[in-house]
């Protein structure tokens, strides 16, 4: 019998954190994601409102510039919680955008080519996995929303003084919040459809058909029925009846921020609101579960 | 082309296999449960109306037969032309071609005896079976549904009033529906490898399209449709105000225009499918 | 243009800027021919061309005088067991068959009869009633080829069928290319597993880098290969004695007595003289000889001569 010189011996040198392996899965889905002109110009192109944003606070605090250029001063100019409010519905809405394009070729891809198993026989969790995924969205996104938002508060701070912060500390809080649960039903939906699809346009196209074609059926259940329960299908309706409260904003006609108003007149109670999207969340984790597998069962 | 060039072709074997070509789009893309979605865009309505029709037997609001028709035509137009026709098309049609690509499953097709122009408008006509199938079926039963609790009224309205002309109507346009978007996203998929960017830019389009001046309002599919709607729905509130109203077009310029699109779109089809090679890398 | 067999006249075939095959120029009669290559050698793009799933960027190509851009005659005669390991969704095996064999335009109990049949023929009738998706590799392969040879084409192309299969299903598959072959279809068949190729193939065609290296009999290909001397093994009880007079032979380059001492290994750059000679011997020096055998007649070798280490996978 043959002898042979054993050369190998598993790896014995240091380990990367557990905590942070996840990231692996972040790091390489950045990689494509740069290779998209038309995403980066898109992520960048969506600095433009909060930079007018930032101007229009500046001008507020300076309304001696308008002097200069001749420009009467506006008789009333409040920079307060309905500015931040519709700054958060127009970054939510291009973080939509962004979402629709990236979030399905997350899961989908590894699905469609079987590179899940390959992903799963590591020391590597299916938690891990949609956690890794996850966070490439929450990362984007949050650039998109509450970290200018915040920014702009910073600035509005600083030239408003410590009395005006102090006493406006809802809206940080607000908008932190609010673009988290916009962030979270975003990404869980955009990757349970990827994983549920398998592939990246019917997934990108199913986002863009839950939440337009189930508000518009929500509309119909309003018509049909006379009542507004309809709304509870209607997953901006939820969204901006939350950051109301959230921004403790009165209940009036135009309330809410653009792209996501509350129906004067047909309000949901909060909790229901809250109840919905949990829900929605918690089924996402369920597509998610039942989809993100190393070995598929076919009988 | 001579008329007995024509009838010398092999019809018979082209029907055989347009026959062939549909059982097997249906049991791939439409008998399965991967369809949960058309099937839930088509009986979501018929559902609600349902649902109308319970509750006003047993807990009567006092509806009356206009007022059920308004809220159809709002349902019917709002509803299944811009969304769930247009979404259900969507679906249906890019995937004929595309869908195939995307699981390697084309080059089946293109290693069977067929035609490659037979393929292209076999694979349309069956993706239009499909989505007509189910969305007429759908109008249909919505609009029986949504004031069926009327009883003898509604009977009178649809056998001896304009009901029945109405729901002729309705069923007519979501076909129509189904055949001009069909020939969108099937052009679409064809063309465009992600076609669902397109498609949201003919959705935004569409939607759009009451506020685009006369001349850019003849550009797309529900123009023509809502002209054929039996019952119009004007504008409310602010719409009415920022709305441009045009001349509806007549049925008999607004129905062939359609078809010339659909056939302009298949005829381009079939000029593609004969060029097409297998290449199912990303 | 012979009419009976496939034709590639002066084809090339570029991705882009990368060379899928160039200046091919083959003839390819009936019977078994291999096609022979390291990965990325040319050998599915040139299966590919020939099915008319990609067109070539230059020249021409005929199937038995039908164009592959005539896909309704084509595939009437020509069935293609492809590299795609994919399968419509929530199909069984049966009707897998049976959906496709209606393209052909065929009444349902004679697409139904052929299905059966192509079933029959690569022993997966047991299986007919399963989902291909819970099939294992190896029958994924069979129905892929049931699916190639249910409408009894007259050219098969097959690329890497044997892939997946257990020996006793390799077995029954180079059979049934053989029975085939004899029936005087055509066999297109690539294959990594050189000896099997040896086995089944009349004729081999060896790719490398895009380019046809080599195409014919294995004999005659191998005897125009005069940079590798022929080997020889000429098994007899006086290997020594033979040696002897062969070292005073310019054509014999080398010549060296096996480890059991019963046998010679010579190599040799005219193998017809060297038969002559043997023959001389024998009548001359009464040499008594076992076997005489040539040990590089075949694929594995003529692979490794022409096309050796420098065909890695690209």
């Amino acid at each position: 019998m043959a002898v042979y010189k054993k050369t190998y011996r598993p790896y014995d040198g240091h380990l990367t954190p557990s905590w942070s392996r996840f990231l692996v899965v972040a790091r390489y889905a950045y990689e494509d994601l740069r290779r998209s002109r038309f995403l980066s110009f898109f992520f960048f192109a969506s600095f433009l409102y909060p930079l007018g944003c930032a101007f229009t606070i500046y001008l507020r605090y300076n309304l001696g510039v308008l002097d200069a250029f001749g420009l009467a001063p506006p008789k009333s100019f409040a920079i307060e919680a309905p500015f931040y409010l519709t700054f958060l519905g127009f970054q939510s809405m291009l973080a939509f955008f962004l979402n629709a394009f990236i979030g399905p070729g997350l899961v989908a891809p590894d699905l469609a080519n079987n590179a899940l198993p390959l992903y799963l026989s590591r020391p590597f969790s299916r938690a891990e996995y949609v956690l890794g995924k996850m966070s490439v969205l929450a990362i984007l996104l949050s650039l998109m929303t509450w970290v200018p938002g915040l920014a702009l508060f910073a600035l509005q701070g600083y030239l408003a003084g410590f009395q005006w912060t102090m006493s406006n500390l809802r809206i940080p809080t607000a908008l932190f919040a609010g673009s988290w649960i916009w962030i979270l039903i975003l990404s869980l939906l955009s990757l349970a459809m990827s994983a549920w699809v398998k592939w990246k346009p019917v997934a990108g196209a199913l986002l863009f058909g839950i939440f337009f074609v189930a508000s518009g059926f929500g509309a119909a259940i309003n018509g049909v029925l006379k009542t507004k329960w309809g709304h509870l299908m209607n997953v901006s309706h939820l969204i901006g009846s939350v950051w109301v409260s959230l921004f403790e904003e009165p209940l009036k006609r135009g309330a809410g921020a653009v792209f996501f108003r509350v129906a004067f007149g047909e309000e949901i109670p909060i909790w229901c609101c809250w109840a919905s999207l949990i829900c929605l969340c918690l089924f996402c984790l369920y597509l998610l579960d039942r989809k993100i597998r190393g070995v598929e069962v076919i009988r | 082309m001579s008329w007995k060039d024509l009838a010398a072709m092999p019809w018979d074997l082209w029907r055989r296999q347009v026959a062939a070509i549909q059982r097997l789009e249906l049991k791939k893309n439409l008998w399965t449960l991967r369809a949960w979605w058309i099937y839930l865009l088509a009986l979501g309505p018929v559902i609600l109306t349902g649902a109308h029709t319970v509750i006003e037997l047993y807990r009567p609001h006092g509806n009356t037969l206009a007022e059920d028709s308004m809220v159809f035509a709002g349902m019917f137009q709002l509803f299944y032309l811009r969304l769930g026709i247009f979404f259900g098309c969507v679906g249906i049609f890019t995937n004929l071609f595309r869908g195939e690509v995307l699981e390697r499953t084309l080059h089946y097709y293109l290693l069977s005896p067929v035609r490659r122009e037979v393929l292209a408008v076999a694979k349309y006509v069956a993706g239009l079976a499909a989505a007509a199938l189910f969305f007429a079926t759908s109008v249909a039963a919505s609009f029986v549904l949504i004031s069926l609790h009327l009883g003898t009224e509604f009977r009178e309205h649809v056998f001896r009033g304009p009901g029945l002309e109405h729901l002729t109507w309705y069923v007519l346009v979501a076909v129509l529906a189904c055949a001009g978007y069909g020939a969108v996203f099937l052009f679409l998929g064809m063309v465009f490898r992600n076609p669902m960017l397109p498609a949201a830019l003919v959705m935004i389009w569409e939607g759009i399209n009451p506020f685009l001046p006369s001349v850019l309002k003849k550009a797309s599919v529900i123009f023509y449709l809502k002209s054929l709607c039996p019952v119009s729905l004007p504008p409310k509130g602010v719409m009415a105000l920022i709305a441009v109203e045009t001349a509806p077009t007549p049925a008999w310029l607004a129905i062939p225009g359609l078809m010339l699109v659909v056939a302009a779109v298949l005829a381009y089809a079939a000029h593609r499918a004969r060029g097409f090679e297998v290449s199912y890398s990303e | 243009m012979n009419e009976a067999a496939i034709v590639f006249d002066n084809v090339s075939r570029f991705y882009g800027d990368v060379l899928g095959v160039n200046g091919v120029n083959l003839s390819i009669p009936p019977g078994v021919t291999s096609l022979v290559g390291p990965n990325g050698s040319g050998k599915t793009t040139l299966m590919n061309l020939m099915t008319g799933l990609i067109r070539p960027t230059r020249g021409t190509v005929s199937v038995r005088g039908i164009p592959p851009d005539r896909p309704h005659e084509l595939f009437r005669v020509v069935g293609y067991c492809t590299q795609f390991d994919s399968f419509p969704k929530s199909f069984t095996g049966y009707e897998f068959l049976f959906s496709y064999l209606l393209l052909h335009g065929m009444r349902a109990t004679e697409a139904d009869r052929r299905a059966l049949e192509a079933l029959a023929q690569v022993g997966l009738l047991e299986a007919a009633n399963r989902k291909v998706a819970a099939y294992s590799k190896g029958m994924r392969q069979r129905i892929k080829l049931a699916h190639a040879i249910a409408h009894d084409p007259r050219v098969l192309v097959l690329d890497e069928p044997l892939n997946g299969l257990d020996p006793m299903a390799r077995a029954e598959t180079i059979a049934l290319f053989q029975q085939w072959g004899e029936q005087g279809r055509h066999v297109i068949v690539s294959s990594h597993i050189l000896h099997e190729v040896d086995r089944i193939s009349d004729q081999v065609i060896l790719l490398s880098h895009g380019y046809v290296v080599a195409e014919g009999q294995i004999q005659g290909v191998r005897s125009e290969v005069s940079d590798h001397p022929i080997q020889i093994l000429v098994r007899c009880l006086r290997p020594a004695a033979l040696a002897s007079r062969l070292f005073e032979q310019d054509h014999v380059v080398e010549a060296r007595i096996t480890d059991d001492r019963r046998g010679l290994a010579v190599r040799t750059r005219d193998a017809d003289r060297f038969y002559l000679l043997l023959n001389r011997l024998v009548v001359e020096s009464g040499l008594q000889l076992e076997s005489v055998a040539p040990v590089d007649e075949d694929v594995s070798s003529v692979y490794q001569y022409l096309i050796g280490t420098q065909g890695g996978a690209s």
